[in-house]
């Protein structure tokens, strides 16, 4: 890209920030002339972005000078003197002049010079930390990730105060130009992992990233119909950083809390800081009894469906499993409606106006679940199979996951239901398969359960105490392996 | 909390085994869990056989062997044959790096216990007698226990030819 030089000419700038910007046009770009000492100076800036405290405060010291200062000839250098802030930058082009002020920077271009100053006034619009509320924990920190990239590494500086942390900043998108940061400890994490992430980072082409983080994973990881979620997610900056602390990676994308690390296997997904919150016998249990919700969202209504339709399966002590009365349709399409059920009630859930959802409840509950039964179009063994499968999904940490299970829940489902034994056990393997065999940026999905890995299993099925755990997991191959040097 | 700080002493032993020990680790680990999810499988009727009908009722005739002890024990057994079965793995096939290696590791593992052998266990029907369900449930079992076994060791094996590189590079680095 040719880049164009500040003409010396006010008029001529002025000119190009018109025709380029659409000053006069576009509501939101602001701009102001000043005379300081018999010379034309021009501020532009967007006005949604900057904060006007500060540039009244800087246009009160610039007025000001022409009662203060005579020298005519060192006009440029008492201005630069003057603007009163900590950030001040000269700049030599229009490009960088414009890209700069877009982002929420003031540019003053002084008359008969070529080069322009630009003064760090951004604020913008945005929420200050607040607790996520995806990711709740009883005690401890309750401040979460915001929409803004700067604040976000703030929170994650405030918890690693180590010089060898780097947030490196991107920029991705021809017209978004969206911030995207990488975090990581220089001396810990792979470092052909991060020059991999940013290489792929450098090479999306695309016009803008609204959805940020999301798009940012479907071009760094995903490029299939795969339902699994190759990343994790967190709004928590103790979680991102005590993964920074084992080695991993960060993405942090300006215009979202949810930030990306890197690598992940099946088994972070699983995971939750609640449990990191709770002496490691609580934390154990909390997760052993998630990992048996998970495991029943999964496999608890194929299993269950296998019984009903082969009952000489089950062994003498759990006979009573099954219904009593078949009911009037095929028990297949009761469960298939009563999942689908289940999602539309999950889905209204979450557009639905917190006014309306006491009445949503009711509707759910009431009319739905019981004249269900009571109509006869499902059995009320049918329902207690799904409301407990419904809530081993919510039990599940990473939304994500849970919606993958829930595919794979209807897989396992229909296969059962057209091969039953034969095509539960079949389907349970491809399954079991198929996760094994997804690999994302090098890292085995299933880790450390297949491949195999004792030490860090251990890790996984207990909630080990933290004065005992002194090595970094292997997995994302830590330069220094040593946890308390 | 003493059971679990005893595991983490293990673990410190575990960072200066070999790649071998781990492998066979691996080995034994595979055998108790897969062993254990074939007493479950036996346990609802996905088939016939369980672990113990292989190990224990062909050559023992006693009564526990058909109630929990049996199971356990065989489980216990299964888990040391294991160790053999990936001591093979590591000395013939490590260097594959695909799961495919590892499925087909499996399937010839069960066309040998299930065809070769079968004549050693005087319990076990010949394959041809089996019912479906059986034949599928068990073929599925080996399978994902010849992934375990074969995945976990290709990996690990590469692993620590990777880390070793590297390390050797840093080496050869710093000589310059």
């Amino acid at each position: 890209m040719k880049k164009s030089p500040i003409s010396g000419k006010i008029s001529e700038t002025q000119k190009y920030m018109e025709t380029k910007i659409g000053v006069g046009t576009s509501y939101d770009v602001g701009f102001r002339e000043i005379v300081i000492l018999k010379t034309k100076v021009q501020l532009y800036y967007l006005t949604g972005l900057v904060d006007s405290a500060i540039v009244q405060e800087l246009l009160k010291e610039l007025v000001n000078l022409n009662d203060h200062e005579k020298n005519r000839k060192k006009v440029p250098e008492i201005i630069e003197n003057r603007l009163l802030h900590q950030q001040v930058d000269p700049i030599k082009s229009m490009d960088e002049a414009v890209d700069q002020m877009l982002s929420g920077l003031i540019v003053v271009f002084i008359d008969g010079e070529k080069f322009a100053f630009v003064v760090d006034v951004r604020s913008y619009p945005g929420r200050s930390p607040e607790e996520p509320d995806t990711e709740r924990v009883i005690r401890g920190s309750r401040d979460g990730y915001t929409e803004n990239v700067v604040e976000n590494t703030a929170l994650t500086r405030r918890r690693i105060r180590d010089a060898r942390l780097r947030h490196e900043m991107l920029k991705v998108g021809e017209r978004s130009k969206t911030d995207v940061c990488i975090s990581y400890l220089q001396d810990v994490a792979d470092d052909g992992l991060v020059q991999l992430i940013k290489d792929k980072i450098e090479q999306i082409e695309i016009d803008g990233i609204s959805m940020a983080e999301k798009t940012l994973e479907e071009y760094i990881v995903k490029r299939n119909w795969n339902p699994y979620p190759l990343v994790r997610y967190t709004e928590r900056p103790d979680v991102a950083a005590s993964h920074l602390l084992e080695g991993h990676v960060l993405i942090i994308v300006d215009t979202s809390p949810s930030v990306i690390i890197l690598p992940t296997t099946f088994f972070h997904h699983v995971q939750h800081a609640e449990e990191h919150r709770q002496v490691p016998t609580i934390g154990t249990f909390i997760r052993w009894t998630r990992f048996l919700a998970v495991f029943a969202s999964l496999f608890l209504l194929p299993a269950w469906l296998l019984f009903v339709l082969d009952p000489s399966l089950l062994p003498k002590g759990l006979s009573f499993i099954g219904p009593n009365d078949e009911g009037n349709i095929p028990i297949v399409i009761q469960i298939i409606l009563g999942v689908i059920g289940i999602e539309f009630l999950r889905m209204a859930a979450i557009h639905t106006p917190t006014a309306l959802s006491t009445a949503m409840g009711l509707i759910a509950a009431v009319l739905i679940g019981q004249i269900a039964i009571d109509v006869g179009m499902l059995s009320p063994e049918v329902i207690l199979y799904i409301s407990i499968s419904a809530i081993g999904s919510y039990v599940t940490p990473s939304y994500e996951l849970s919606v993958a299970n829930k595919v794979a829940n209807l897989f396992l489902l229909i296969a059962t239901s057209i091969w039953g034994l034969i095509g539960f056990v079949i389907s349970v393997t491809i399954f079991l398969l198929f996760l094994a065999s997804i690999k994302s940026l090098r890292t085995p999905y299933l880790w450390p359960l297949l491949p195999f890995n004792f030490k860090a299993m251990v890790n996984i099925l207990f909630r080990v105490p933290v004065p005992l755990t002194k090595s970094r997991p292997s997995i994302v191959h830590p330069k220094n392996n040593y946890r308390q040097p | 909390m003493s059971g679990k700080r005893k595991e983490l002493e293990q673990n410190k032993q575990e960072e200066s085994m070999t790649l071998l020990g781990r492998s066979l680790l691996t080995g034994f680990i595979g055998g108790l869990f897969w062993s254990s999810l074939g007493v479950f499988l036996h346990l609802f009727n996905f088939t016939e056989i369980s672990p113990s009908s292989f190990v224990l009722r062909s050559w023992v005739r006693a009564g526990w062997t058909d109630g929990w002890l049996g199971d356990v024990v065989s489980i216990l057994i299964i888990g040391g044959l294991s160790v053999l079965v990936a001591l093979i793995y590591y000395a013939l096939l490590k260097k594959n790096r695909s799961i495919l290696v590892g499925l087909l590791y499996g399937l010839v593992l069960w066309a040998i216990v299930y065809y070769v052998f079968q004549p050693m266990f005087p319990n076990i029907p010949n394959v041809t007698e089996l019912d479906r369900n059986t034949i599928v449930t068990t073929i599925c079992l080996f399978i994902l226990y010849g992934i375990f076994i074969g995945y976990s060791i290709s990996y690990d094996y590469h692993d620590t030819v990777i880390k070793e590189n590297k390390a050797k590079q840093e080496e050869e680095e710093e000589a310059k």
